[in-house]
């Protein structure tokens, strides 16, 4: 039998096992997408190069404290490359240290981004690129169709940040100014993937922005609904149905082969064993994140300005160091204590997926142990359309499989 | 389930746990919210504890409170008719009348170390003893090494009491001895707290430390959110322990660990020193043929704070 071709997503550098530490350079960025969980963004947060010498030393002063064989040192804002000098120094600093220490992370490290890719084609951002090569992961963030992206994907204007929204005619999609940049981010990292929100006004456009982006030449689209509870009636039936008929296109173009769609994936919609599968679904707490004042959070999601209604969960800051008994509750979390009953019996769990800083953002209490379950629905309905594609895809393998052995027994001369 | 309801008489009632009301100023509930708490508590079926302050109630407070069964939690200098009493100055007042009270003794790890002698005089006098640390929250190494000494010396004199033929009960040693499974405070989940100011509120520390932190009122009744992650059950360190006298102490967890299911490493350390010296004293009262609870035999074992080992779990 050959060997089927069907090309899965990416499990991540060092299968997502690394230690992730993030340095949140800026508050600031150039767009003001809809969608954006930021509630707190502005131009005055700007990390400064003493607040990340600080934090740098004192985790690889503590080399006996973060164990993990790997490190992935994130940069996120705002938008990152608004900081690329401060950057470009940080990385130079971490490369020289881990080295003059002999740090056990200096053979196994990556500088991650996630970027709107505006200035992507930048001298100082292509200079840094070219320095940092062999270690860096970069993601652009393009949405799809130029429709779809300038939906939700908008410049920010002054006026934005005095609280006064424009008119729908005077918003100014982002679309053209990233896409520019596209050939060249796939030339020097062929096998990018991109990173697609899907909130409500999004659910039409999900298949043709998919099949443009594997035009663009991106193979892999990681796509998911935001988990916020701005889902409204309908939206689950007019998902399943983009789904499907992206499941359609994906397999009778034969994309499958050669592109993936995180939508799709053989271990979702199945009932969970509460004592087996008890894992707690997000990394909050294993990861680091470390903002302009030198405060740690157990993800960025923690940070003030990422949250709607709940005050900011600092776990430390650089010079008193981290308080381990605020780390406590996100390293005990597990899906059985978080989850309400429903979630626990629910006959399609696998692969439904939560954000602890959500979680928290939305809780009734201060507690990371309360599951937000907004997404639900929109859950049940890709499972629906993720069945149909993996039928619909081992059918005609099967069918495939059948005339190939029969056009060989045909060839047979007795 | 809930079964009990606390009642603080007046904001300045004595304060009988790790919280603080040193603050207060007189404050006295309402003759309407006392008797409307007790038509609650009576309509909820649950027992009432009422917490004094140190000066005499009028006379229609002490009339209203006498309509129901209750158990009364009172500071030294009110002692009459205590079923709790608080001793609130141990270290240097004559010891009042205990008549087969509860006696209560907030101390520092310090005061337990320097005051040891006296500690032991208490024990000697009241039939049960309830000793509540008062700086858990900032307890270093060095405190927890002194702790442990001091946790010792208090096993040493308690198997000599029994020796003596003196049934001594203190909630640090010989709790743990007797139980056979998890008996915490159960703030929330099992009892719930009225204040004067007429408010439900999961323990008495959460209503001095903010009084906007309340669940409810007479009014509109209980309205405990995400009142599961109060429960054994919901807390994924405590349901899965051995320290069966820990308080587990929601309002403490709040504070350290800003989640009210999880407990700090300090909760979590003074916790399995105690169990662990309840196990040497078990040990040191088997040798002598003394067996407090014969169905039970603490286990040793090789941990201080079971969140060291929560991966095993996993």
């Amino acid at each position: 039998m050959e060997q089927i071709e069907i090309k899965k997503s990416d499990q991540g550098w060092q299968n997502g096992m690394a230690k992730s530490i993030t340095f949140i350079v800026t508050k600031d960025c150039q767009l003001a997408c809809k969608y954006c969980y930021l509630v707190g963004k502005n131009t005055k947060e700007r990390m400064t190069w003493e607040v990340a010498k600080e934090a740098i030393d004192y985790i690889l002063d503590r080399e006996e404290d973060f164990r993990e064989e790997s490190v992935v040192w994130d940069f996120i804002g705002g938008e990152p490359f608004l900081e690329i000098e401060l950057i470009d120094k940080i990385c130079d600093y971490l490369k020289t240290e881990m080295y003059r220490r002999n740090h056990h992370w200096f053979n196994s490290y990556r500088f991650s981004f996630s970027t709107n890719g505006i200035n992507y084609h930048t001298e100082k951002v292509q200079k840094f690129i070219e320095k940092n090569k062999n270690h860096l992961s970069i993601g652009i963030t393009i949405d799809g169709t130029k429709r779809k992206h300038d939906l939700n994907r908008i410049w920010k204007t002054p006026e934005m940040e005095q609280g006064k929204m424009p008119k729908p005619e005077e918003e100014k999609g982002s679309y053209d100014d990233v896409v520019k940049n596209i050939p060249l981010w796939l030339c020097q990292f062929p096998g990018a993937a991109t990173k697609v929100t899907i909130a409500s006004p999004d659910i039409p456009y999900i298949k043709e922005s998919v099949l443009h982006l594997y035009a663009l030449g991106i193979k892999e689209v990681n796509i998911n609904c935001v988990f916020e509870n701005v889902w409204k009636e309908g939206d689950d039936a007019l998902f399943e149905e983009q789904l499907t008929e992206l499941a359609d296109a994906i397999i009778d173009m034969d994309l499958y082969k050669d592109h993936a769609c995180s939508f799709y994936q053989e271990f979702i919609g199945k009932p969970m064993d509460p004592e087996r599968d008890n894992q707690n679904w997000c990394g909050a707490g294993k990861m680091l994140a470390v903002d302009a004042a030198g405060n740690f959070y157990p993800c960025t999601r923690f940070a003030a300005y990422s949250l709607r209604s709940k005050p900011a969960w600092i776990i430390g800051n650089t010079h008193d160091g981290i308080d381990q008994n605020k780390l406590r509750p996100f390293l005990t979390l597990d899906r059985s204590t978080q989850s309400p009953r429903e979630c626990m019996e629910c006959e399609v769990a696998s692969g439904c997926a939560w954000c602890q800083g959500e979680n928290y953002d939305a809780a009734d209490t201060h507690t990371v142990y309360q599951r937000a379950t907004a997404i639900c629905m929109m859950h049940k309905a890709r499972v629906r359309a993720n069945n149909y594609y993996w039928n619909k895809l081992f059918r005609k393998l099967e069918l495939q499989e059948y005339e190939e052995q029969k056009r060989k027994s045909m060839n047979i001369v007795c | 389930m809930l079964t009990h309801i606390i009642i603080l008489l007046d904001d300045t009632s004595v304060s009988y746990c790790h919280y603080d009301n040193n603050g207060a100023k007189r404050l006295l509930i309402t003759l309407n919210d006392l008797k409307a708490g007790i038509i609650w508590a009576m309509k909820e079926n649950l027992n009432i504890q009422f917490v004094y302050p140190d000066y005499a109630l009028p006379d229609e407070y002490n009339k209203t409170i006498e309509t129901i069964d209750h158990t009364k939690i009172k500071p030294d200098v009110q002692a009459k008719d205590a079923d709790v009493l608080v001793l609130t100055d141990w270290k240097n007042r004559l010891l009042p009348a205990i008549n087969g009270a509860t006696c209560i003794i907030k101390a520092s790890r310090k005061e337990l170390n320097d005051d040891h002698e006296k500690i032991m005089e208490v024990l000697n006098m009241a039939e049960r003893l309830n000793i509540v640390i008062t700086d858990i929250d900032s307890f270093t190494d060095k405190e927890i090494d002194d702790y442990k000494a001091f946790l010792d010396r208090l096993a040493d004199g308690v198997s000599k009491m029994y020796s003596q033929g003196k049934t001594a009960q203190i909630n640090l040693l010989t709790d743990r001895i007797m139980l056979n499974e998890m008996n915490n405070c159960n703030a929330g989940s099992s009892n719930v707290t009225l204040a004067p100011n007429g408010r439900f509120y999961l323990c008495p520390a959460f209503y001095y430390d903010n009084p906007q932190n309340d669940v409810g009122n007479l009014q509109e009744g209980l309205c405990i959110k995400n009142q599961q992650l109060l429960c054994l059950d919901h807390a994924p360190i405590c349901r899965r322990c051995d320290a069966y006298q820990c308080r587990r102490c929601v309002w403490m967890n709040s504070k350290l660990t800003m989640d009210a299911n999880t407990p700090s490493h300090q909760q979590c350390v003074v916790a399995h020193l105690e169990r662990n010296a309840s196990r040497l004293l078990q040990q040191i009262l088997q040798e002598k043929g003394i067996s407090l609870n014969p169905s039970y035999e603490i286990e040793e074992i090789n941990y201080l704070d079971p969140f060291n080992i929560v991966n095993r779990w996993k």
